[in-house]
């Protein structure tokens, strides 16, 4: 189905956090003010890397108007935070390992004295090496980082005799791929209110992806039990990834604690740029051959990971990496090695797509360069070697069947962008100027969903008759932009044919919610489908049942409807949800808990959900300027049933124009440790100049009769296959591989035919 | 004011008018208009991203014209009407706001006040814009999450609404 609003007819609708979010009525957690409230700062590493020496702060400490000055002696719990491993400092006690590391957290009156009272902390440092290569952070003689070296994290993974497969191969295409240091450019920077309250517990109102998680790493932070910290964290005004970490939480929470009263803070764009999560730049050196019918057999990858000073989920990304630089494809030989390095760069992290971009821009690459050499359609050489409907994961491990990898090449081979790029091999287009030139490109993945095997991944959520007769779908996920409260209120009407005011949905809120995962690797809307599917029946059952009594009518007459229980055959509203809740009896509950699904392998990371996802883009090149633009797109993605067709649209758009600044604009680009771009006048992302093209979305929704695993996450396929298939429209436009991202104009400049000598 | 009034930041008031409402204001001249509405009035319809004036997410009319607020100061904002988010939506959800939510104009939802007011400042100086006119107004406005499908798709039919009362109003003249 070609997604839009005519095709999707009365399941297109208002999001319900739409009324308040266009009206600016919203209070995002950044906006929440309270009176006798101080305003929080954190006092950042001059220096990618020093030893610190001393620290002063007694000058800024008898400022008037500063409340507190925190070092790491102020830490009373575990002075480190992480997700997969706890090693980045709340508060640097000997050294600092980037420019985004904490030395001291400063409560003020107002923002300005906290600026002021910052300047007057004295720190004495010695300079270090700065460690910003990192292939020279393997070295043995290099700077080591941390304890156990600068290798955070290796991977690999071998089949057969790759050695052997190349001797065989008739065409080798051997290329090195690097990808940028993207930022998540989340227009909501960081901050929240750190509420500490008379009964000793403290309520941290503050942005992130799993509310659980920020619990039990400020709780270690603090040493205070869990249960003294209360975590409020939706809406969101964007994430990708870049939340997901505690960011100004230990801070504000410190702070709070310290003085007694509730601290605001709010980052300023620089702070975000240079304490944020980046999309980790890696270096994929890649070489593959087949043979000469084009069959695929040996495949051999070394991915080098830039993973910033601490660990955050660098060693997970690289896992997700390594399976996705395999693919959807076959290989008799494989021979796959990855490391994630320690350097003094800015901190990478989770960002959407979560490695799945890195690699599959350097795997389609090279299924483009191979059928080229072959002389073969490239749609047609994926076909020759892509996984078949029953074949393993890329890790040989056991995934859910579904046709999806199938379906979406067949999507592209016939839609009429493909069709036309045949035509633009024989036809140019005469009216446009000499030094425009177009081309057209494809791409395609098999994208993994939910963290995978040997990670906790729990999933769940609750249903309620509330006393006031609303109907409570509670879910321990977070809004912050995908939709996800679009979604579940859909599926409530569309499973229980609910009307939108009967229900109420409660996020966000660790007091309320059970613990349902992290909101992240496309996998929330899945687990909420997941969930009503198994709590339906039980919780169907107890309101009939209890308006069978009130009503005097037999269970099977009942049915639920708009407003209340109806009669099964009839629209007659017998009695309200209120008048239900009303009838006594025990409270009606039902809660379900369970894990998202997963592999039957012992390889950690590995995946057994994919969505399938390809996309064809057309390209302009400007070969005066250097500069490529994306005239056209259309994605076709295989993921199941289309739960909110407003909300999988606005996803892949989004992520599609978040690929094209990866692809075309966007580099944090740093000099020895340090940002060159501070804010958005030099950091680019894409602008609605940039995204004037159509773009059309083929969701492909059949699975399987049995797979009851339901939809499946769109939340980053958009973001994965846009800048590979921009690099076959560029190499087709003017015959320039790309192996570079953003792509260099400098790279797609001719000397104009004028200036040529005769 | 004098220059050195403004640097010294000499106790100052500023009278003007802020959705409608007279507002005098005791700040510092120098004070961005951000900082008095989210800061002073609570008007936090009105979003603090970039703070350069580069993402717009902080957009406000100043006398009709978009203006970014982190880079309008107190004094320059004397005498002047300013409508915030919250002023478009006064009398309910306007007609531009109505086609955001009906097109999926928005996702997270924190560039859409500064959005909307940037096509409002564009669809009440002209009604029939351009895709370059469009995209010209709007340029100044960044948004993370929609991939600007869904604004497009908005701004287009809030401009066919705009003909729509334009052509309504029209009618009435005439009646």
């Amino acid at each position: 189905m070609l997604l839009n609003r005519a095709s999707s007819g009365e399941r297109w609708r208002i999001r319900p956090d739409g009324p308040d979010k266009v009206t600016g009525g919203l209070a995002y957690l950044t906006d929440m003010s309270v009176d006798h409230m101080l305003y929080g700062l954190v006092l950042r590493s001059e220096h990618p890397h020093a030893r610190i020496k001393s620290i002063h702060t007694d000058r800024a400490k008898q400022l008037k108007g500063v409340h507190a000055v925190l070092t790491y002696l102020d830490v009373p719990g575990l002075n480190a935070f992480g997700i997969a491993h706890p090693d980045q400092p709340v508060l640097c006690e000997e050294r600092v390992r980037y420019v985004g590391d904490a030395l001291a957290a400063i409560a003020a009156d107002s923002l300005a004295v906290a600026q002021l009272a910052a300047g007057l902390i004295e720190i004495e440092y010695e300079v270090l090496e700065v460690v910003d290569d990192p292939e020279r952070a393997l070295l043995p003689d290099s700077q080591q980082l941390h304890p156990k070296g600068n290798a955070l994290h290796r991977t690999a993974f071998c089949r057969g005799d790759v050695e052997a497969g190349f001797k065989q191969c008739i065409h080798i295409i051997e290329d090195i791929y690097y990808t940028p240091r993207q930022m998540h450019t989340y227009m909501e920077t960081e901050g929240g209110l750190f509420v500490p309250g008379e009964d000793g517990r403290l309520t941290v109102y503050s942005p992130t992806q799993h509310g659980f998680m920020d619990r039990m790493q400020l709780a270690r932070i603090l040493a205070v039990p869990q249960a003294g910290i209360r975590i409020v964290s939706s809406p969101i005004g964007g994430s990708f990834g870049g939340k997901d970490e505690l960011n100004v939480q230990p801070y504000g929470a410190l702070l709070a604690i310290h003085t007694g009263k509730p601290i605001k803070m709010h980052n300023s764009r620089w702070e975000s740029v240079r304490a944020g999560l980046k999309r980790h730049p890696m270096k994929i050196a890649m070489k593959t051959g087949t043979d000469a019918a084009g069959r695929l057999l040996a495949h051999q990858v070394s991915i080098l990971s830039d993973t910033g000073p601490y660990s955050t989920l660098g060693a997970e990304v690289l896992n997700f990496a390594t399976e996705h630089v395999i693919g959807p494809y076959r290989y008799l030989h494989l021979d796959v090695n990855g490391v994630s390095v320690f350097t003094n760069n800015g901190m990478s992290g989770e960002f959407r797509g979560f490695g799945g971009n890195q690699a599959v821009f350097a795997l389609e690459g090279q299924m483009d360069r191979l059928a080229e050499k072959l002389g073969m359609d490239p749609w047609t050489f994926r076909k020759l070697n892509m996984r078949a409907v029953d074949d393993l994961g890329p890790f040989d491990q056991p995934i859910v069947m579904t046709h999806g990898a199938d379906h979406v090449w067949a999507a592209v081979a016939g839609c009429p962008l493909w069709q036309e790029r045949n035509r633009l091999e024989t036809t140019m287009d005469e009216k446009a100027e000499p030094w425009i030139k177009t081309g057209i490109g494809a791409a395609f993945t098999m994208h993994g969903a939910g963290l995978g095997v040997g990670i906790p991944d729990p999933a769940g959520g609750r249903l309620k008759l509330a006393e006031d007769g609303k109907i409570e779908a509670v879910f321990g996920y977070e809004e912050f932009g995908q939709g996800l409260l679009a979604a579940l209120e859909q599926m409530l009407i569309e499973q229980f044919d609910f009307a939108s005011e009967d229900i109420r949905m409660i996020i966000g809120d660790t007091d309320i919610v059970p613990d349902s995962g992290s909101t992240t690797a496309s996998r929330a809307t899945a687990m909420m489908w997941k969930s009503l599917q198994r709590l339906k029946k039980p919780f169907s059952d107890q309101l009939l049942q209890r308006a069978a009594a009130s009503v005097d009518r037999p269970v099977e007459q009942l049915r639920l409807g708009k407003g209340g229980i109806k009669g099964a055959d009839g629209d007659e509203l017998l009695l309200t949800y209120k008048e239900l809740a009303a009838a006594a009896g025990t409270p009606i509950i039902c809660e379900t808990s369970f894990s998202f699904p997963t592999s039957s392998t012992s390889r950690v990371g590995a995946h057994f959900m994919y969505t399938y996802s390809a996309v064809v883009v057309k390209v302009e090149v400007n070969t005066l300027t250097g500069r490529a633009k994306v005239l056209q797109q259309y994605h076709a993605v295989a993921a199941g049933p289309v739960v909110n067709p407003q909300g999988y649209l606005g996803q892949i758009e989004g992520g599609s124009s978040m690929a094209l600044g990866f692809a075309l604009l966007e580099e944090s680009v740093m000099d020895k440790g340090h940002y060159i771009a501070r804010n958005l006048d030099t950091y680019l992302v894409p602008t609605i100049e940039d995204q004037r093209g159509l773009i059309e979305v083929e969701a492909i929704e059949h699975l399987p009769e049995e797979d009851d695993y339901g939809p499946r996450g769109v939340g980053e396929v958009g973001s994965v296959t846009v800048a590979p298939a921009i690099a076959a429209a560029i190499r087709q436009a003017c015959g320039k591989w790309v192996t570079k991202l953003p792509v260099e104009p400098s790279l797609l400049q001719e000397m104009p035919f004028f200036l040529r000598k005769g | 004011m004098s220059n050195k009034a403004v640097e010294e930041g000499v106790p100052y008031s500023l009278h003007c008018f802020i959705n409608e409402g007279e507002e005098s204001i005791k700040t510092a001249p120098s004070t961005r208009l951000l900082t008095i509405l989210r800061d002073e009035l609570k008007l936090t319809g009105t979003k603090r991203s970039c703070d350069i004036g580069r993402c717009g997410a902080c957009m406000v009319l100043i006398d009709g014209k978009a203006v970014n607020s982190c880079l309008a100061m107190a004094y320059q904002c004397s005498g002047k009407h300013i409508t915030s988010i919250e002023g478009v939506a006064l009398q309910g959800i306007d007609y531009i706001q109505q086609a955001f939510l009906e097109e999926g104009g928005f996702q997270c939802g924190y560039c859409t006040p500064g959005m909307i007011v940037s096509v409002k400042a564009l669809l009440d100086d002209n009604s029939e814009p351009t895709d370059d006119e469009i995209a010209e107004a709007l340029s100044g406005n960044i948004c993370r999450c929609t991939g600007y499908g869904g604004i497009w798709r908005a701004v287009k039919q809030a401009v066919e609404r705009k003909r729509q009362l334009l052509a309504m109003e029209q009618k009435e003249e005439l009646i």
